[in-house]
């Protein structure tokens, strides 16, 4: 009964789309990260190019082997992968050398990745859990003041929280916040520049690519844990300290915020957040380790499932 | 097509059509050789059809495959039935496709069961005569001895983007409205009567004798589950309540019936066309829809898309012969370069579709039990029954997941189970 030949497209509602995609958030999040990398580049010259570039390269490059190897479709062309080698590389001091990239990107996108089933799978940030296991595995790299040895800044290099951890308030005190804000401290190539990060967090949150309540929650929760600290005890540094120093700013804009393993409803997302805070500055003040922000986002993605159980009653469902 | 909005801090907004302040008259457009009319219903499963091809069909006369069966549509020209085929759905439901050639228009024979029965109306007859006029009324709802029905709700404003047919009824038609309001009350002996329209036309909906509420333009407010919720007072947004609704142009068409003895079989359709341009047109049920590209010279081209419905809830169709349905509320083209591009790429948890839900889903999970088609685990715990279809979830999907084929493949298949199982108790 069909009169025509002509093949007309055929798919399902709705009709329209906003346009959005995973390629265009990854595109925004690799141009906002610019803003705190650049200032890294010009404080630490070529070796944080270097590592930021074999960062992305071997992170992209190991997606795509496994891609290869489970055959599945080719899934780079969404920039996941390289959104996870330039959290790396921010993370890292510019001196590491390239296996331990390479070696962290494999972590990152393997381990913390693709066995789960690839992009959206991941129950941890997968950053985050690959840091994670390079600073166990390999401390002394890891380690900035040890790392940064041979460059001489203009402000005093040494790294702000190891001060802090060893030496209290007192010893943090020329720190300003100003020297923090921009970036006159040591630490990972894109986790020192205070101001472009909070730019970029800024641009992000705005355009939507990461959702602002669990960046500005985690920020309340550094806040509120180290002004806690200080009451109770003033040998603990105050919260301006906690804000500006070690991975804080990195963390809430770019590590929390990865969307498969942060929750998705409002009141979560404030907890989740809130948590993240308030565990990293507990690692920093009473744990064992220097930064508390990589442990404390852990620790917030293995609970976010439960968190996230908190929500409204869908229509026609309960009272 | 709405683009994300650059500050996507803010939910994207999406508003109904608004209908001009004079609005032209609709293009009358004539089905040139046939009309197809689709009943749902399957043409194997038919036992004693009652059709045969070749068989005279007059002009209002109803079309249904066997006696006792509730799914039946009008023929809005008289003929001989040439074809009786099958048709599968997008989600595989069963139709009959029957075909029509239709008689010239001075030799149009009239069906005159209606005329005697309009003296007496009843639910029962209108059940049997008129769910098949354009708008598509509904009156099993009246019949479900579980929820007595205690209110009556013409929508007056549109069910999808882009359409315009609702609020050109209330409009144009306010008295056929009024005359079907009337109708619905003596046959159902139900006093309670809300017309739900868009802000600019609560002036004109005051004239219709029944209670006046008004949505806002933003989608999807005017969904009848939505206007459940918020807008009906509280007994009867009561789930045990029943609840009909019935689109404007029904009741206008049911208003008409009455007043002339003649069914009005003309469906109005907003019609887009791939350049944008927007035209309302009235054509008989079973018009196929080339005809209508024809009056207005639209070209469909390899790799097109014909969309019946709005651009949110529609159906794509794979052929121009696909005729005009009594639903069919909108009818888009677009050109190969305008269809939005779906993926299968996972879920990436962004969120999206959980801020964007009206009913208060958890889009997130749902969708991964979905894809592994574990649809009762995800009506039990992940509250896809909770759905009211709007399509918001499959907009703003990031990885561009069908979700919304998905939700509407998913309550198809467990309401096709359930059948079954009643059947072998």
């Amino acid at each position: 009964m069909y009169s025509s030949t002509l093949k007309l497209t055929v798919s399902h509602a709705p009709f329209w789309h906003d346009g959005s995609s995973t390629a265009s958030k990854s595109r925004n999040i690799l141009l906002a990260s610019l803003l705190a990398v650049v200032p890294g580049f010009y404080q630490y010259g070529q070796a944080a190019v270097g590592v930021v570039a074999v960062a992305i390269a071997s992170a992209i490059i190991w997606e795509l082997l496994i891609n290869f190897i489970s055959r599945r479709p080719v899934s780079v062309g969404d920039g996941n992968a390289a959104v996870i080698g330039m959290m790396l590389a921010m993370m890292m001091p510019a001196t590491t050398p390239w296996w331990a990239v390479v070696t962290g990107t494999f972590f990152a996108v393997v381990i913390g990745k693709e066995i789960f089933g690839g992009i959206g799978a991941n129950p941890f940030n997968p950053a985050v859990l690959a840091m994670t296991i390079l600073m166990l595995g390999w401390a002394p790299l890891f380690d900035f003041n040890a790392a940064l040895l041979n460059y001489s800044f203009d402000f005093k290099a040494i790294y702000p929280l190891v001060l802090s951890k060893s030496f209290g308030a007192s010893a943090v005190a020329s720190f300003t916040m100003m020297d923090l804000l921009k970036g006159h401290q040591i630490g990972g190539i894109g986790a020192t520049c205070g101001l472009g990060l909070i730019a970029a967090g800024i641009y992000l949150m705005i355009r939507g690519f990461i959702r602002w309540e669990i960046s500005i929650s985690f920020l309340l929760g550094i806040f509120a844990a180290a002004l806690c600290f200080k009451w109770i005890d003033p040998l603990y540094a105050g919260p301006e300290f906690h804000l500006f120093t070690g991975y804080t700013l990195i963390g809430a804009f770019f590590l929390a915020t990865e969307d498969a393993s942060s929750p998705v409803n409002f009141i979560p997302m404030l907890i989740y957040g809130f948590l993240g805070g308030l565990l990293t500055v507990m690692i920093r003040n009473i744990g064992v380790h220097i930064d508390g922000v990589l442990y404390a986002v852990l620790i917030i993605n293995l609970v976010h499932p439960m968190v996230d159980k908190i929500r409204p009653k869908a229509i026609g469902k309960g009272v | 097509m709405i683009k994300r909005p650059f500050f996507g801090i803010v939910k994207p907004k999406l508003h109904y059509e608004r209908i001009n302040e004079a609005p032209a008259e609709p293009t009358v457009v004539k089905p040139s050789k046939k009309i197809t009319l689709y009943i749902k219903h399957a043409a194997e499963g038919a036992q004693g059809s009652l059709l045969k091809s070749g068989d005279p069909v007059k002009n209002g006369q109803k079309v249904a495959l066997t006696e006792q069966a509730d799914t039946y549509l009008l023929a809005s020209r008289s003929g001989r039935i040439s074809g009786i085929s099958p048709f599968v759905g997008i989600l595989g439901e069963n139709f009959t496709a029957v075909t029509i050639d239709i008689d010239a228009d001075a030799s149009q024979t009239m069906d005159d069961y209606f005329k005697s029965i309009t003296q007496t109306p009843s639910l029962e007859k209108a059940r049997d005569l008129l769910a098949g006029l354009p708008g598509k009324p509904d009156f099993n709802v009246f019949f479900d001895p579980d929820y007595p029905v205690k209110t009556i709700v013409v929508l007056g404003a549109d069910s999808d983007l882009l359409s315009t047919t609702r609020q050109y009824f209330v409009k144009n038609n306010i008295i056929s409205i009024k005359t079907g309001i009337d109708f619905l009350r003596k046959m159902s002996g139900i006093h309670d009567v809300i017309l739900i329209v868009p802000q600019h036309l609560a002036q004109v909906a005051g004239t219709s004798g029944a209670t006046v509420n008004t949505v806002d333009s933003e989608y999807p407010s005017a969904h009848p589950h939505l206007i459940r919720q918020h807008v009906l007072s509280t007994e009867a947004s009561d789930p045990g309540a029943g609840v009909a609704f019935f689109s404007a142009e029904a009741v206008s068409a049911i208003g008409a019936a009455f007043n002339t003895g003649k069914l009005p079989l003309e469906k109005l359709i907003s019609f887009i066309s791939k350049d944008g341009t927007r035209r309302l047109v009235s054509a008989p049920i079973g018009t196929p829809v080339q005809d209508i590209l024809n009056e207005f010279n639209e070209k469909l081209g390899e790799g097109d898309q014909l969309i019946v419905g709005g651009p949110l809830t529609g159906i794509s169709v794979y052929t121009a012969d696909y005729p005009v349905m009594p639903d069919t509320d909108t009818l888009i083209v677009q050109s190969k370069g305008q269809v939005a591009e779906r993926d299968g790429a996972a879920c990436t948890n962004c969120g999206g579709c959980v801020r964007m839900c009206p009913a208060g889903i958890q889009v997130n999970l749902l969708v991964r039990y979905l894809e592994a088609r574990q649809y009762q685990e995800a009506a039990d715990q992940y509250d896809l029954f909770s759905c009211i279809e709007c399509g918001f979830c499959s907009y703003v999907c990031e990885s561009r997941i069908p979700v919304f084929q998905h939700i509407r493949l998913a309550k198809y298949t467990l309401e096709r189970m359930k059948e079954a199982e009643e059947k072998n108790v």
